[in-house]
């Protein structure tokens, strides 16, 4: 879109190399040590101080979704754009109620993934494959969002063609930022995001503090800067009156309407809900070190909400700038063009295209982990020796970063967000037999298997059919939808969830009636409550999940 | 916080307090028509938007105060089941 500045170009590729070639080196340097220093030293920070392990943490939330996706939305004068903050308020107190549960079961039983829980709670293998099958997809678009992550930012820096070149040219950042994502999962394997996270972290905290504190001051405060958001949205809303009655442009704004509401808090439940049933959140969860950290934890961790929110915010900053970008996610990037240096603003396109980097990859190792755990090995070749579940492993963790690209090349990229939401309303539905299994029983395991499926084929085929606004021809439009028999609009993974849920209570009822067998159960109810230290509690296996420096719960 | 003195007596009550912190904690922000609007500002910020930064530290303390009551409640229900005291309160202040 611009000419190369070859000063913010360099920077950007010092500390990128730096970057990838460190965690490489580093990674095969440690080689040596035993597993459970690396465990130590990935998962959690355990063996660290409070500072150090909420530096660590913090490191991890700040991605693609929160330097690129959400601030697009505000740029874009999305009414709904801030729901995010909702999001990280009301996520901690809901992992507090039933993490827990699910520490304490997973050590008693050894269970690494909620498709390993399933399995032994339900005893039913078609649940725990629609289970691992649905982490596997839904992981796809929110791997999608990093790649688009990386994708702006070498677009915004002018790698790649104009826009009226052929689609291959102009796809050249994203291939690029596809091809740097599959040689990074290659080479730096599980070990390397750990041990590059100080020099990552420092990266992403430097360019943050420098953005929401600094940043404002040099555009007039946030006050002049919420005023010119807003007289730009008025503006844009005076100027296109026809088309916005006509539906046929949405109307822009900086707080949500009436008719906005349901939207605004459904996409803030529903994204809260979700977000700890992606395998590769779990597995931090899991590797805390006792069952009262996690809930220790959600008390401290909204802290990182408050950076989240004035990061949102810089979407306003790029519009007060006047930042003219066609498409939005390249608000930030080109914000930090046009007010920084060359040097500075390729300090934090490198945090930016890293930041979306090491969670891209370790979500893909999660996806690949879980597909050989428990697709792979428990119906495909339960006699799978080490060698073969490995390339397994390998094979699947392409193939999952081909199905992110996929989603890249075949929505509508208006709104990067709506490629995470999009998983959200897939994800969502293996919460009913997740939590509720985690407090009873009594649910039967076909009927949540119903519930599931019936969620599953509501939710797809609702995103599917939501246009995107001035384009009736075009799918995936949308995260939200009119909710049937209600005049209200709500985020599709959640109406998806009241109807799973509403035909997992009306199945168990009939089937239960009809005698059905409802299977075994290999967890007791004392399963729930232990705690480290307990007879039975094992340390569990993770490192080979989705070591490095998993992410402990990465919006 | 209540100490180990209080034996095992029922623990219900402090889970329903518990469970009422966090009810708070999660129903407040989702309560959209309680802060859509843009006025009174603070600091530059229309309402919409300082409201829901306060609402951070607020919902922080409340599911601290909810981790702290757990704790205790948690002691004492181990305390009545013959267990020892949860992982991370053994061998000191945790």
């Amino acid at each position: 879109m611009t000419d190369v500045d070859p000063i913010a170009l360099a920077v950007f590729l010092f500390f990128f190399l730096l970057v990838t070639v460190l965690g490489f080196l580093a990674a095969k340097w440690r080689r040596g040590d035993t597993l459970d220093s690396l465990d130590e030293w990935g998962l959690g920070g355990r063996g660290f101080g409070t500072f150090i392990a909420w530096f660590l943490i913090g490191g991890d939330i700040y991605t693609a979704y929160t330097f690129i996706a959400v601030p697009a939305l505000l740029y874009a004068g999305s009414v709904v754009g801030f729901f995010a903050v909702p999001y990280t308020i009301v996520l901690y107190p809901i992992i507090f109620i039933f993490l827990p549960r699910l520490w304490s079961v997973s050590h008693r039983h050894g269970y690494v993934t909620p498709a390993d829980f399933i399995r032994g709670r339900f005893d039913s293998r078609p649940l725990a494959l629609a289970v691992a099958v649905t982490g596997i997809l839904a992981t796809m678009p929110y791997i999608a969002l990093q790649l688009v992550g990386i994708q702006v930012v070498l677009e915004v820096m002018g790698i790649g063609g104009a826009e009226d070149a052929s689609w291959f040219v102009k796809d050249i950042p994203l291939f690029l930022a596809f091809a740097i994502l599959a040689a990074y999962t290659y080479a730096s394997g599980l070990r390397a995001p750990a041990l590059i996270a100080f020099v990552k972290d420092t990266l992403i905290y430097l360019v943050i503090i420098v953005a929401v504190f600094y940043l404002p001051t040099q555009l007039g405060g946030w006050d002049s800067i919420f005023a010119a958001a807003s007289d730009s949205f008025d503006a844009f809303n005076t100027e296109n009156a026809d088309a916005i009655a006509a539906g046929e442009v949405s109307g822009k704004g900086a707080i949500p309407p009436g008719a906005a509401h349901w939207a605004y808090a459904s996409l803030a439940l529903g994204s809260a809900l979700a977000l700890f049933m992606y395998p590769h959140s779990l597995t931090g969860v899991l590797a805390t070190k006792n069952r009262s950290v996690i809930r220790r934890n959600a008390a401290l961790l909204p802290a990182y909400s408050f950076l989240l929110g004035l990061l949102a915010l810089l979407g306003f900053a790029a519009i007060a700038a006047g930042i003219t970008v066609d498409n939005p996610q390249q608000a930030v990037p080109a914000l930090f063009e046009s007010q920084f240096p060359g040097w500075f603003a390729g300090i934090a396109f490198a945090a930016i295209a890293i930041g979306a980097l090491v969670p891209a990859a370790i979500m893909s190792i999660a996806a690949a982990n879980l597909w050989t755990r428990n697709v792979y090995k428990a119906f495909l070749k339960p006699d799978a020796t080490p060698a073969q579940e490995a390339k397994q492993s390998k094979l699947m963790s392409l193939l999952v970063k081909f199905g992110a690209l996929f989603f890249v090349l075949g929505l509508p990229l208006e709104l990067a967000i709506n490629l995470q939401l999009l998983g959200g309303v897939w994800i969502l539905q293996t919460f009913p037999a997740i939590v509720f299994g985690l407090y009873t029983r009594w649910f039967h395991r076909h009927a949540l298997f119903a519930g599931w499926a019936v969620g599953m084929i509501y939710g797809t085929w609702t995103a599917y059919n939501v246009p995107a606004v001035g384009d009736p021809d075009s799918h995936f439009g949308s995260p939200v939808a009119t909710v049937p028999f209600l005049d209200i609009d709500i985020y599709i993974a959640l109406t998806a969830f009241v109807f799973n849920v509403l035909v997992a209570l009306a199945g168990t009822l009939l089937l239960n009636a009809m005698n059905v067998d409802g299977g075994g159960d290999l967890t007791s109810p004392d399963d729930y409550k232990a705690d480290a230290g307990d007879v039975g509690v094992k340390d569990l296996p993770l490192d080979e999940m989705a070591p490095g420096e998993v992410a402990k719960g990465t919006p | 916080m209540p100490d180990s003195t209080r034996g095992s007596r029922n623990t219900r009550p402090v889970w329903l307090l518990v469970a009422l912190l966090l009810a708070v904690a999660i129903a407040v922000p989702l309560l959209v028509p309680l802060y859509d609007r843009a006025t009174p500002t603070f600091l530059g910020f229309p309402f919409f938007y300082w409201f829901q930064f306060m609402l951070i530290p607020i919902a922080s303390v409340l599911t601290y105060t909810a981790f702290k009551l757990s704790q205790a409640a948690t002691r004492h229900d181990r305390a009545a089941r013959g267990q020892k005291p949860p992982a991370g309160e053994r061998g000191g202040v945790s």
